[in-house]
């Protein structure tokens, strides 16, 4: 080992001066700063602010140091650290005490070399974390020092999980003397024949080509092991139990094989390998129906993976666990994941995209799918959530009722419509529209005066496009009533259009004594913007009787009745 | 707390770290040379090729010297040290530093120094007179070339002969390899025991075992690679599972796997037979041929392995990769061996890796089935031609050039009718047929131990080499059990 091109050389462990090179408490005050560290990092986050700040104020430790020595050296006891013989940390042993912390895992030096403080400090200090919370059966610190390539901390240790004493000795025949038979081997190696000995190098076999591996080979091992880094662990190993399953036909393998995968579900959720998990819930629905051998509770083990993950508790976490997750999630793997999900879910799911917590591209994405799955096969459990006491929820299940045009939603529909949650009843009313059944027209029909605006377009547009006559008395209400002269032209559009598309030729007299300026039923004189509204239903009528009307009005002096006229004659927004 | 065990064990401490920068300039550094060596010989001196990959040199080489004040580099056995930092071997350099290794020593040289400003004729000319070594032995020929270049008037650079190998170094490397050697069988043995008895092992000690055989092999490989001789020291399950570590993992040190990849690898290769756990003794041990049942049961390991991976994870961690290499190392690059699969498979790479490692060891040890192993060198022969074994090629072909045409413990003949033992291959990739070899008897039959240490590519005062292996021998013949001489 050598000390990096940056440091000097310095004396090693054994060659340490009696006399510290330099005031101790430069020293002291960085062991002081590292234990304040190690400890800000029990109670914090690493991305914590005060994390951080203690952080910050250990690398500011070492530059005053680091102006005298480029390494600093620390001999560790259960309850000290020693620099130079000199004492330089003290805490007592046991419990979370730093020097204990190190000691007992084996470590007895550490060296800090020029540069550590920049990253690998950090690094360090999450390693203390986790020895600390560690259970006996995990890595201890050597293990988990090991597993780092640090370049400016070095380490030595006593390996204490391993008895260092062992040795091998040679046999005790060994040191016997002994005198073997040289004739016998003069006159072998003489009378058998070069050609035959055993063993002889040969002139092919001096062939380098032989030994030494060509361009092509190093790049061939090169792709293989860059492969290999590459390769799905837990996609490997599962192809493998699938296969220990269905070829080894014992039960108490298949047992084995079942539990293994019934823990390793969730070990494939948390490390978020969506992909190896639907995997998983595919191939062993796949195994259930193919393999002939099984017995029945075999098959109902593999057919309770999916509905385990179906469980709403556990899809919760799954969510959460990708939302949490700071790595990219695969949409795809997800939207494969989320193929084995059963119909119970629906409403986690529905909750999940109604309030908006899934803000993860892909997962809303691939929760998007499986939601108007998981809706079109369960149009029952659909129409419950309509009615659930989550908003979110229901909003999200009214949607879906509305794009699969469920009958069977009308009534829950309806009785959000009589609720009092203006965004519900505005989703409610697209949805009824959407689904056009009488029954949805009938509820229409009812909140075509509604208060709210955007709800009583919705009717009105709805019942004209669904040509649901029976409406027609309350539309042509409304367009003679006085509400529709304060309506804006969206709406009073939208109200006069549907009055064409029902009334046909019966409304034409009506809205030509409109478009004229002289309806008797408004009795004032009439407003352009309704006048040209006439126009555009007379345009919807389309009879020829309805276009007469309009050409022979074609030369209105009104420039907005005018247009409306042309457009109508053209064939309305078409 | 600070037991007498503690104090004994703490003489026996390491330590790690390392240099980025000198390992990295380093490596680019020879790799230049490496280049310009090859265009020297090549092309005439002032062909733009030439020209163009020395000044490389120069380049790199003043860009160390400005930062590190120093450029020195050293050979050692098969590893290269710049400003005494070992570089390490990987894809990349595998060529390069091989061909530097022999170039250096056909030269003579153990250690070259820049003392003073060089040019780019100084390079040329060092680069020329390196690749046209002469005659004698090293000595000679390291004075042959000082003499040579001092004529040429460069003296940029300082040459020395290869450091003589330490003996205490060396005894203490193998002290170093033996107690790892030892620690693995034993908590090999527990690991395999507590599963037969139907507990389930922790991992954490194996993990340590193998990150302990990973810093031998990264340190010393030849001292522990020696102790995989020892197939007849325990049961051979135990010794077989530790010395398809060694092999596999200074297999992959060779290919140049990091530290992390060799642990994986040393960690499945450790646990590769751990499914043999849950064969019964009597069929592992049985020394007939088996009936179709025991066979099956034996040809069950494989995948048993998988399973009883799954019981020894550790809390935080499954070892997904030995898992692969436990169902895989009997499966060959055409997919038949066994176990059977269903689903579609491609073999990774560690598992190849321990295949070849797996059935080098298995060949050469003696079994309950297997009362005449083969020769560690006929057994590489047979991996290498027989494609009914299945193993890669390429890995078969770099393991050959990891063991050497004469693997470490085989018994040879000498010229003088000397009988020894393979120590090691020869650090130089040139001299196949000439290993480092233990003089086991003198020439008249008399029994030396612990032997003595020779280089057959050591040469006389007339060039001609001291000794030449003329046989490989069986040391059974002669009562000679090759574990004593390693150990």
């Amino acid at each position: 080992m050598t000390a990096p091109s940056t440091a000097q050389t310095l004396p090693t462990t054994e060659l340490q001066p009696d006399e510290p090179p330099f005031a101790p408490q430069l020293v002291e005050e960085l062991l002081r700063q590292l234990a304040r560290a190690v400890k800000t990092r029990q109670l914090y986050l690493p991305n914590n602010p005060i994390y951080q700040r203690s952080v910050e104020q250990l690398q500011a430790a070492f530059a005053p140091l680091w102006e005298r020595t480029s390494e600093l050296v620390v001999q560790i006891s259960e309850t000290e650290f020693r620099w130079c013989g000199v004492v330089v940390h003290q805490e007592s042993a046991g419990g979370e005490s730093l020097p204990w912390t190190c000691y007992k895992d084996g470590l007895r030096e550490l060296t800090l070399l020029q540069g550590v403080e920049a990253g690998e400090i950090t690094v360090f200090l999450d390693i203390l974390q986790r020895v600390r919370k560690s259970s006996p059966d995990e890595d201890d610190l050597l293990t988990l020092l090991w597993e780092q390539e640090f370049e400016f901390l070095r380490y030595r240790f006593v390996d204490l999980s391993i008895d260092t004493n062992l040795t091998l000795e040679p046999s005790e025949e060994s040191s016997r003397e002994k005198h073997l038979p040289i004739v016998e081997i003069a006159r072998e190696a003489e009378e058998e024949p070069e050609a035959e000995r055993q063993g002889i190098i040969r002139m092919e076999d001096l062939d380098a080509t032989l030994y030494f591996l060509d361009e092509e080979e190093i790049q061939y091992l090169r792709s293989q092991v860059q492969k290999e880094q590459g390769s799905n662990l837990h996609y490997n190993v599962t192809s493998i139990l699938l296969d220990i399953f269905e070829l080894q036909g014992e039960d108490a393998v298949r047992d084995e094989v079942c539990a293994i995968f019934e823990s390793f579900m969730p070990q494939l959720l948390m490390s978020r390998d969506h992909g190896t998990a639907a995997y998983l819930l595919r191939e062993a629905a796949e195994v259930a129906r193919r393999a002939e051998d099984l017995r029945p509770v075999d098959r109902e083990r593999l057919a309770r993976l999916p509905e385990s993950l179906s469980a709403p508790g556990v899809l919760e976490q799954l969510l959460q666990v990708v939302e949490d997750g700071d790595t990219a999630t695969s949409q795809e793997d997800l939207e494969a994941l989320f193929q084995e999900l059963r119909g119970g879910t629906l409403g986690t799911i529905l909750g999940w995209l109604g309030s908006g917590r899934a803000s993860n591209a892909a997962m809303r994405a691939a929760l998007e799918g499986a939601a108007k799955r998981l809706a079109a096969a369960n149009t029952g459990q659909l129409v419950a959530l309509i009615g659930s006491g989550d908003a979110g929820t229901a909003l999200e299940a009214i949607r879906r009722a509305g794009e699969l045009r469920t009958p069977a939603a009308v009534a829950p529909l309806a009785r959000v419509m009589a609720g009092q949650l203006p965004e519900l009843r505005r989703v409610a009313a697209q949805a009824l529209a959407q689904i056009g059944s009488p029954g949805a027209m009938r509820v229409l029909e009812g909140v075509l005066d509604d208060a709210d605006r955007e709800i009583r377009i919705t009717a009105v547009r709805a019942v004209g496009i669904h040509d649901y006559r029976a409406a027609l008395p309350k539309v042509e209400a409304v367009v003679t009533g006085k509400a529709v002269r304060d309506a804006d032209l969206t709406e009073k559009m939208a109200c006069f259009e549907t009055f064409g598309l029902l009334a046909r030729d019966e409304g034409v007299e009506q809205l030509a004594a409109l478009l004229s300026g002289r309806s008797m039923v408004l009795r004032r004189r009439i407003d352009p913007e309704l006048r040209a509204c006439a126009a555009m239903a007379l345009g919807k009528i389309g009879s020829p009787k309805a276009l007469a009307v309009l050409r022979s009005a074609a030369e209105d002096k009104d420039v907005r009745v005018r247009s409306a006229i042309n457009r109508a004659l053209r064939g309305g927004d078409q | 707390m600070t037991t007498p065990e503690t104090m004994a064990a703490y003489t026996h401490t390491e330590e790690r770290g390392g240099d980025a920068y000198v390992r990295k300039i380093g490596r680019e550094f020879l790799v230049d040379v490496y280049s310009a060596l090859r265009s020297v010989k090549l092309y005439p001196p002032d062909n733009p090729v030439v020209q163009k990959a020395v000044d490389e040199v120069l380049r790199v080489s003043e860009e160390i010297l400005s930062r590190e004040r120093e450029l020195e580099v050293r050979v050692s056995g098969e590893f290269i040290f710049v400003n005494s930092t070992r570089l390490r071997l990987d894809l990349d350099n595998y060529a390069s530093f091989g061909r530097i290794i022999a170039v250096f020593r056909n030269a003579g040289i153990g250690l070259f120094r820049v003392v003073e400003a060089s040019t780019v004729r100084d390079w040329l000319v060092f680069l020329t007179l390196l690749q046209s070594p002469s005659e004698g032995d090293a000595d000679q020929r390291l004075v042959s070339l000082a003499e040579r270049l001092a004529a040429a008037e460069v003296r940029a650079f300082d040459l020395g002969p290869p450091a003589p190998e330490d003996a205490e170094d060396r005894e203490k490397a193998l002290e170093a390899a033996k107690r790892t050697y030892a620690q693995s069988l034993t908590v090999t043995k527990e690991v395999i025991n507590s599963v037969r008895m139907g507990r389930s092992p922790n991992i954490k000690r194996i993990k340590r075992v193998v990150q302990g055989i990973v810093d031998q092999i990264l340190n010393e490989e030849t001292s522990l690679l020696g102790l995989t001789t020892l197939r007849d020291y325990d049961e051979y399950t135990f010794t077989h599972s530790v010395n398809v570590c060694i092999f596999a993992v200074a297999l992959g040190r060779k290919l140049g796997l990091t530290r992390i990849q060799l642990y994986d690898l040393g960690l499945g290769a450790l646990m590769h037979d751990i499914g043999k756990a849950r064969v019964a003794l009597e069929v592992l041990n049985k020394p007939g041929s088996l009936s179709d049942d025991e066979w099956r049961s034996i040809a069950a390991h494989p995948w048993m392995g998988v399973l009883q991976l799954f019981q020894m994870r550790g809390k935080n961690d499954i070892p997904y990769r030995a898992m692969i290499i436990a169902f895989e190392h009997h499966m060959k690059t055409d997919l038949t061996g066994y176990p059977r699969h269903r689903r579609p498979r491609e073999l990774s790479i560690y598992s190849k890796i321990v295949a070849v490692a797996d059935a080098f060891d298995a060949a050469t040890s003696r079994r309950a089935y297997q009362a005449t192993p083969f020769s560690p060198s006929d057994a590489l022969g047979e991996m290498r031609v027989n494609p009914r074994r299945g193993m890669d090629p390429v890995l078969v072909k770099a393991f050959t050039s990891l063991v050497g045409h004469y693997p470490v413990g085989t018994m040879v003949v000498l010229d003088t009718l000397e009988l020894a033992l393979v120590h090691s291959p020869s650090a130089s990739p040139d001299a196949i047929a000439r290993p480092m070899v233990q003089i086991i008897s003198d020439a008249r039959g008399n029994v030396l131990f612990p032997g003595v240490l020779t280089d057959l590519t050591e040469r006389d005062e007339n060039g001609t080499y001291r000794r030449t292996i003329i046989k490989i021998s069986d040391p059974d013949r002669y009562g000679i059990r090759i574990s004593d001489y390693f150990v």
